[in-house]
């Protein structure tokens, strides 16, 4: 107990499934604030998580978020089943984005998603198969709070 | 019972059989059933009045002015929410219901719809002149703010800070009404009509100002059978006085009580209304996480169909709601502002909130987040444990909220009539 003092758990994530999107974020912004993570990091948290959680409904079969909180750092990994990303340089771009018609329509495909990660998140590491799925790992640290 | 709370909603123990309607619907998780009787944690509750509109058993008391207590006041003053003119039957014109107030003991009545447009308007030159952040939160809507205090402390600079109408209309009346009737300021007492109790809160508890410029607020329901009769005495003199209307409405604010009236007038930004509580917190958790960014401003009201759907109100929301809109229709855009007023008003500061909404979270796991993250984890595996049907037997909400009462120290694992069963 004494070792293991991180707080850890799984949501799956489901792709497709628009009607749901935001469900995981909210359940780890929630979890997060209970905590007392302050306002402004909270912010980023729920900005990332959410951006990430829809990476995987719109483009993957499936997915997890697994989250692992420390008293230092929030870690989030999402690992999906999916098409994979084949140029990751260009998917970082601003406003590069292969969502469909039908997606943009529903307001989604901005070309803003990853970018708006990376620029949320402390750490930032993006890897994939193509025709296998992508993983993505993100942390932001509490910082500024004493134990 | 619930006297020394900051609340406008309590439990009547005389009334209440500890079921689990209110259990459930509230939108907070802030009721217990303890003892047989529920009981509203003041920490969670942000008085949305869900709980009055589930009790099957008239159970939930909602604390506003006794129009008895108006007594203590030489000189009354009255300012009804707009919500009030779809109370009565179809030809009920809203110049008769403010006669109706008169003639049941206010010693004047004056209209809010017209400071509804000064608040639009406001809003407006606001909007204008701060483009960022986006998407900015209507004020109006009392619950909407401690909502945002409790569960969403990072939007609260996100909320416009200018008063609702109902606050500037009194800020006005107080700033000129000693004067006029040459009366002491504590001799006149300012009161609001209001459909929901929540504006009790707000008045003996500001979220934006050190007091209120209201005086109480007296619920329509308690009103409303003197204000029938009231009208039913429509005299030659109260005729007459229809061919010279008193009081100008406005065609823009006279919609203000129905979802997305209150917003009707802002031609120039991109609005959203929502209503209902639920679907406000929606919402919110999409404006948070970065969301709606493209959305100028959010009126949010938790009463359904907007302030006509207040628990308060006393005719079903659907026909006021249908009054009300022909009101609307019948008044047009019929402005009863001065700009250039308003401009001076609203340069002066005139409008604005006194000081920020600041945040008012609700308790947290523990002080310490090494402690914190610790019961995050024991709640987790006790909530794998409880059966998961939530059926509110053990006195809280939900399976998942007697985990939250367990680590927090405030239930025991026992309390689970269905515990120890096999989790199916």
């Amino acid at each position: 107990m004494a070792k293991e003092r991180a707080f850890r758990q799984a949501f799956p994530v489901k792709g497709g499934d628009f009607s749901r999107a935001g469900d995981v974020s909210c359940l780890i912004k929630n979890l997060l604030k209970e905590i007392g993570v302050p306002a402004p990091i909270l912010r980023r948290l729920a900005i990332a998580s959410y951006e990430a959680e829809m990476n995987i409904i719109m483009y993957a079969a499936e997915g997890t978020a697994d989250l692992t909180v420390t008293p230092d750092e929030v870690r989030l990994v999402y690992s999906d089943r999916g098409p994979g990303i084949p140029d990751i340089t260009l998917a970082m771009r601003e406003g590069y984005s292969t969502a469909t018609a039908e997606m943009r329509e529903l307001g989604f495909g901005a070309g803003m998603g990853l970018p708006n990660i990376k620029k949320n998140a402390d750490t930032f590491l993006l890897a994939s198969e193509p025709g296998r799925g992508t993983r993505l790992e993100i942390a932001i640290r509490l910082n500024g709070r004493q134990l | 019972m619930s006297r020394e709370s900051r609340h406008a909603v309590g439990i009547n123990r005389e009334k209440c059989v500890g079921c689990v309607h209110c259990l459930t619907a509230c939108p907070t998780r802030a009721i217990r059933i303890r003892d047989d009787k529920a009981q509203i944690l003041d920490e969670l509750c942000i008085d949305c009045s869900e709980c009055i509109r589930f009790c099957p058993h008239d159970a939930v008391d909602s604390h506003t002015t006794p129009f008895a207590e108006l007594r203590a006041f030489a000189y009354k003053v009255a300012l009804p929410a707009t919500a009030l003119y779809g109370q009565f039957g179809n030809d009920t014109r809203p110049n008769e219901i403010l006669s109706a107030l008169r003639r049941i003991g206010f010693d004047q009545v004056f209209e809010l719809s017209t400071l509804c447009e000064l608040h639009t308007a406001a809003v407006d030159e606001f909007l204008t002149a701060h483009r960022l952040p986006r998407p900015r939160i209507s004020s109006t809507c009392p619950v909407v703010v401690r909502l945002i205090q409790k569960r969403f402390p990072s939007l609260c600079d996100l909320i416009v800070p200018i008063e609702p109408p109902r606050e500037f209309a009194a800020k006005i009346l107080r700033a000129t009404l000693p004067g006029i009737l040459k009366l002491r300021p504590e001799e006149i007492g300012i009161i609001h009509i209001t459909p929901c109790p929540a504006k009790i809160v707000s008045i003996n508890h500001p979220a934006t100002m050190a007091k209120s410029y209201l005086d109480g607020a007296v619920s329509i329901r308690d009103l409303y059978p003197a204000l029938r009769t009231a009208l039913k005495e429509i005299d030659e003199k109260s005729l007459m006085r229809h061919l010279f209307p008193e009081t100008v409405f406005s065609g823009l604010g006279l919609g203000w009580s129905l979802s997305g009236g209150e917003t009707r007038g802002l031609k120039n930004h991109r609005i959203v209304a929502v209503a209902g509580v639920r679907d406000t917190i929606r919402v919110l958790d999409q404006v948070e996480a970065g969301l709606l960014k493209d959305v100028d401003y959010l009126e949010c009201m938790v009463c359904p169909d907007g302030c006509v759907g207040g628990p308060l109100a006393v005719e079903n929301r659907f026909v006021a709601k249908s009054r009300i809109q022909r009101q609307v229709h019948a008044a047009g855009e019929r402005t009863a502002l001065d700009r250039t007023e308003l401009s001076s008003l609203y340069q002066k500061d005139f409008l604005s909130f006194q000081h920020a909404v600041v945040p008012d979270p609700v308790p947290l796991l523990d002080a310490d987040p090494a402690r914190a993250i610790e019961k995050a984890k024991l709640r987790e595996e006790i909530r794998r444990r409880l059966p998961g049907k939530d059926c509110g037997a053990c006195g809280a909400p939900d399976c998942r909220t007697l985990a939250d009462d367990i680590v927090r120290g405030s239930a025991h694992p026992d309390d689970c009539p269905l515990a120890g069963k096999e989790k199916k």
